[in-house]
């Protein structure tokens, strides 16, 4: 028999495992997808990496002009607030990101 | 004689005059459509629209452009009087349908969309199957739709409508003309280690050719789509790969810009760079340029338009525009 990677030591924690007797795998590592995603699951593309050696290094120049892109379409949405589904008048309450940031609203 | 000598200098004067290129830009904005006035590079119309803009397409007739925000909503601008004169929402029977691809068909009364789907159903999240759709401009309702691979994010019309190419994971080639849509063709792209973002194509702006960059390992290269015939150019270029979101092609064809944050002019007879410069305003989604082929205008990401001479690639005029933004499209006046 194959030894579990985590066992459960306490009362609480086998009752637990019994909550999930019978279950079957519900979810999917992002990593067994052939290319990254975020929740707007198109093709994405590491642009933003920029990968120069020199100026300007690194991410979008300045942080706050690819906001309101990554946020429309879900990009990036622990960091950003969720277009999609969580935050869809994003763009009503900060139309200019640099302008109307004071106004950002979202956990 | 002295009339003569006065007319001579009229029409001297008049040559050394740049001629009105006659466009007309709009920049894609949230919340707001902003119409540039061209020759003056000037701010001369604001479009209210209701959500983020992602992508337009326009009428055979340049009358009406139809605009799609916050991947759900379609918008029909009248171009006469800059004003929507009609939204749907994508949303029917209970599923909420988000839209990463938009072309317009031939029949003039409906559109074709990349559409992903979800529902919920006694608390449970039900995700529908990835589609291209043809739907209703006036109602938003589906009329037909194929299933596609997940990824499909850009829809371009080719063939007077009768094919669609809906770029993805994979360039898929849908046949419309049957009474079912069907995928007919796969060319790879990430199966030959192409990497695209293909939200910008500039199809109207270039005379009815798509043009978008794509990145390998190895190089940047360019797929320019005619839309009448059909036909795929695969462009690498050679040398260090820019990093680029958007790429437009100058009128005579010679010549393509880049943008990202640097603007890059790219030689397209030689397959190479020509020149690249910083765009001091900071990263930039869209590109355009005036149909003489004299200025660039670059814009979106910030909430700036920086007008450029495109021989000296200097800045000219820096406009402040509304709200950030998405793309910058091109119409004559």
């Amino acid at each position: 028999m194959r030894k579990k990677a985590i066992q459960a030591l306490n009362e609480k924690a086998r009752a637990i495992e019994r909550l999930a007797d019978g279950e079957q795998p519900t979810a999917q590592a992002l990593t067994d997808r052939k290319v990254p995603q975020g929740c707007t699951t198109i093709f994405d593309t590491g642009w933003e990496t920029n990968p120069r050696p020199t100026y300007p290094v690194g991410n979008c120049q300045a942080s706050a002009r690819d906001f309101h892109g990554c946020v429309g379409d879900c990009w990036w949405p622990a960091q950003m607030p969720d277009g999609l589904t969580n935050h869809r008048e994003f763009d009503e309450q900060c139309p200019n990101v640099a302008r109307d940031w004071r106004n950002l609203k979202y956990d | 004689m002295r009339i003569v000598l006065a007319a001579l200098a009229l029409l001297a004067a008049a040559h050394a005059l740049p001629a009105a290129a006659g466009d007309r830009f709009y920049y894609l904005g949230y919340g707001v459509v902003q119409v540039v006035d061209g020759d003056a590079d000037t701010i001369v119309a604001d479009i209210p629209i209701k959500g983020a803009v992602r992508e337009v397409d326009v009428t055979p007739d340049r009358k009406f452009m139809y605009v799609a925000a916050n991947r759900r909503h379609v918008h029909k601008v009248d171009l006469a009087t800059n004003r929507v004169v009609a939204s749907i929402d994508l949303a029917s029977d209970g599923w909420e349908r988000f839209m990463f691809g938009f072309a317009l068909a031939a029949d003039g009364t409906s559109a074709y969309g990349a559409m992903m789907s979800r529902r919920a159903d006694k608390g449970e999240a039900i995700v529908g199957r990835p589609v291209v759709a043809q739907f209703d401009l006036a109602t938003g309702k589906i009329l037909r739709s194929v299933e596609v691979p997940w990824g499909v994010a850009h829809l371009v019309a080719v063939r007077g409508g009768a094919q669609l190419y809906a770029f993805g994971q994979a360039l898929y080639t849908i046949d419309t003309t049957q009474p079912e849509l069907a995928v007919v063709a796969t060319r790879p792209l990430a199966g030959r280690g192409m990497n695209i973002l293909p939200f910008w194509d500039y199809t109207f702006d270039n005379g009815g050719v798509a043009s978008m960059n794509y990145y390998t390992a190895t190089h940047m290269g360019l797929l320019i789509v005619d839309q009448k015939s059909g036909a795929i150019d695969d462009l690498p270029l050679r040398g260090d790969p820019v990093m680029a979101y958007s790429v437009v092609l100058a009128p005579d064809r010679k010549l393509a810009y880049a943008v990202m944050d640097e603007l890059t002019v790219i030689d397209l007879a030689r397959k190479t760079y020509a020149r690249s410069v910083p765009v001091a305003e900071g990263t930039s989604y869209g590109v355009n340029v005036s149909s003489d082929g004299r200025k660039v205008y670059v814009a979106g990401g910030g909430s700036t338009l920086t007008v450029y001479d495109a021989r000296t690639l200097k800045p000219l005029k820096v406009l402040q525009m509304a709200s950030d933004g998405m793309d910058l499209r091109r119409l004559p006046k």
